[in-house]
């Protein structure tokens, strides 16, 4: 049974880091908690950039992504930073009900001044850090962890080994209890109906079917052609034809397991097994609904390279271009060319990037926490006031 | 060629297009392995690392098959050992607008 070392935290949760989330609610104070993130060690800022003005689905998935950040089981406190007590107020009544250590500090409680505020803020920030920092890891099961499956600047090494192999770490994931999440809706189209298949009631495969049916139909009356847009020229140039054959390959990093449910932007699983949510295609914007959905780690596959990772995720690159492997050796987290070559079989592969996610859990930094490549980006879909 | 001794991999035994796994020269006889074994096929043209290679002969206008599914129609006939790409196989999904 492979086990991992993690942070156990109050609300059952276990936390594969121990970071500060800096959160600024709102863009007003963004660049001050940047500010303040950067004078902190293990501080990880996320700036949503939208607050005052949003409706309708917006605001619901604005503050339920803001809170999932938030509450996420790899942050062990909380800084809130924003302009306005109020709404600090708000998120921080979820975050002490959720026995999450937090400190809220407004530009209204520093009377506007952003010097006192990156001051005050530093000072609670180093406060809650030396705190957390008394924390210890001690062992956890695979079934606390739930991964985010992505795939980025695809080729057809991915869909042939690297997001097979994504499919079976998956499986061997969902098999030991665990919850896995596939996003990317657009990149279900041609490869629905095999998903919808494997829905564990009727109406779940309606709703993948329906999801599909909703993304292309918004490519139609943009006058989108899904051939000029995705596959990407990139992918193009590597080989990749059409957003049908981009699919079939996106879509094994899912592997064979049962579909629990459809999750929508940033909605956290309500059991274990195997999700899809429907979301954007776009990395930044689907690591982020991964991630305040409560996923402690992403899965991140790539044909011709890809640097972005999630800023409270660590997120494990693999590729299975010989190529890539050798150009970016030093970027990927796990090289796969032995499954494009033929040397290495594929149940040897999936046993040896399993035995990567339990060492990246347990503390081993990624390339990508190294290099400071991290970010969160919440999606926005409709007009603001 | 790989240790698998392959020049191309088709992943499911109905597949019409085999992935080839390194850069093919136009003449070249391609060991491709399939789901059911092994078949040849000789390359009419130049053919980049993970691009795909025809088995079969395809009419204009029939589906391609690939991973055991349809990843678009053909738009010209295309022959065994010809490249298959944007310039011969078109996406049959959301493209009606521009038709």
């Amino acid at each position: 049974m492979v086990e991992f070392l993690g942070y156990h935290r109050p609300d059952g949760r276990v936390g594969i880091r121990n970071r500060l989330l800096v959160l600024s609610i709102g863009g007003l104070t963004g660049p001050a908690s940047r500010r303040i993130a950067s004078s902190l060690r293990d501080a990880a800022c996320v700036v949503l950039p939208y607050e005052a003005g949003l409706l309708g689905e917006d605001k619901e998935i604005h503050d339920r992504a803001a809170l999932g950040l938030a509450e996420h089981p790899n942050t062990g406190a909380v800084l809130l930073i924003g302009d306005n007590p109020k709404v600090l107020e708000r998120f921080s009544a979820e975050l002490a009900l959720a026995r999450k250590a937090h400190d809220a500090i407004s530009m209204d409680d520093c009377g506007n001044d952003v010097f006192t505020l990156v001051s005050k803020a530093t000072q609670s920030g180093a406060r809650l850090i030396r705190e957390m920092s008394r924390l210890r890891r001690s062992p956890a099961p695979l079934s606390t962890l739930t991964i985010g499956l992505e795939c980025g600047r695809s080729d057809p090494s991915s869909g042939l080994v690297a997001n097979p192999l994504l499919g079976r770490v998956a499986d061997g994931l969902v098999a030991a209890g665990g919850t896995a999440i596939l996003g990317e809706t657009v990149e279900w189209l041609g490869a629905e109906h095999l998903l919808a298949k494997r829905a564990r009631t009727p109406e779940l495969a309606a709703g993948i079917l329906a999801a599909v049916k909703r993304r292309e139909e918004a490519a139609i009356a943009a006058g989108v052609d899904l051939l000029g847009v995705n596959p990407t020229p990139t992918n193009i140039a590597s080989g990749l034809s059409t957003i049908e054959e981009k699919s079939l390959g996106s879509t094994a990093k899912s592997g064979r397991s049962r579909i629990e449910g459809l999750l929508g932007y940033a909605e956290a699983p309500v059991g274990p097994g195997l999700w899809v949510m429907d979301a954007p295609a776009f990395a930044p914007e689907s690591l982020t609904g991964f991630v305040a959905a409560g996923a402690q780690m992403v899965l991140f596959t790539t044909g011709v390279g890809n640097s972005y990772v999630s800023a409270l995720s660590p997120t494990v690159k693999v590729s299975a271009n010989p190529e890539t492997c050798a150009r970016l050796d030093g970027q990927l987290d796990f090289v796969a060319h032995t499954g494009f070559d033929g040397s290495e079989a594929p149940e040897a592969l999936a046993e040896r990037l399993l035995a990567t996610v339990a060492d990246v859990a347990s503390g081993t930094l990624t390339w990508g926490e190294l290099l400071g490549e991290g970010d969160e980006v919440v999606s926005r879909f409709g007009a603001a006031l | 060629m790989g240790p698998r001794g392959f020049d191309a991999i088709a992943l499911a035994e109905a597949d019409h297009v085999a992935t080839v796994l390194r850069d093919i020269a136009a003449g070249e006889v391609l060991v491709v392995g399939c789901a059911d074994g092994e078949v040849w096929v000789t390359a009419t043209e130049d053919i980049p690392l993970g691009h795909k290679v025809a088995l079969t002969a395809i009419d204009a206008g029939d589906p391609i098959l690939k991973y055991g599914s349809a990843i678009g129609s053909a738009t010209e006939a295309i022959a065994p050992g010809a490249h298959v790409h944007v310039h011969n196989l078109r996406s049959d999904r959301a493209r009606r607008r521009t038709d």
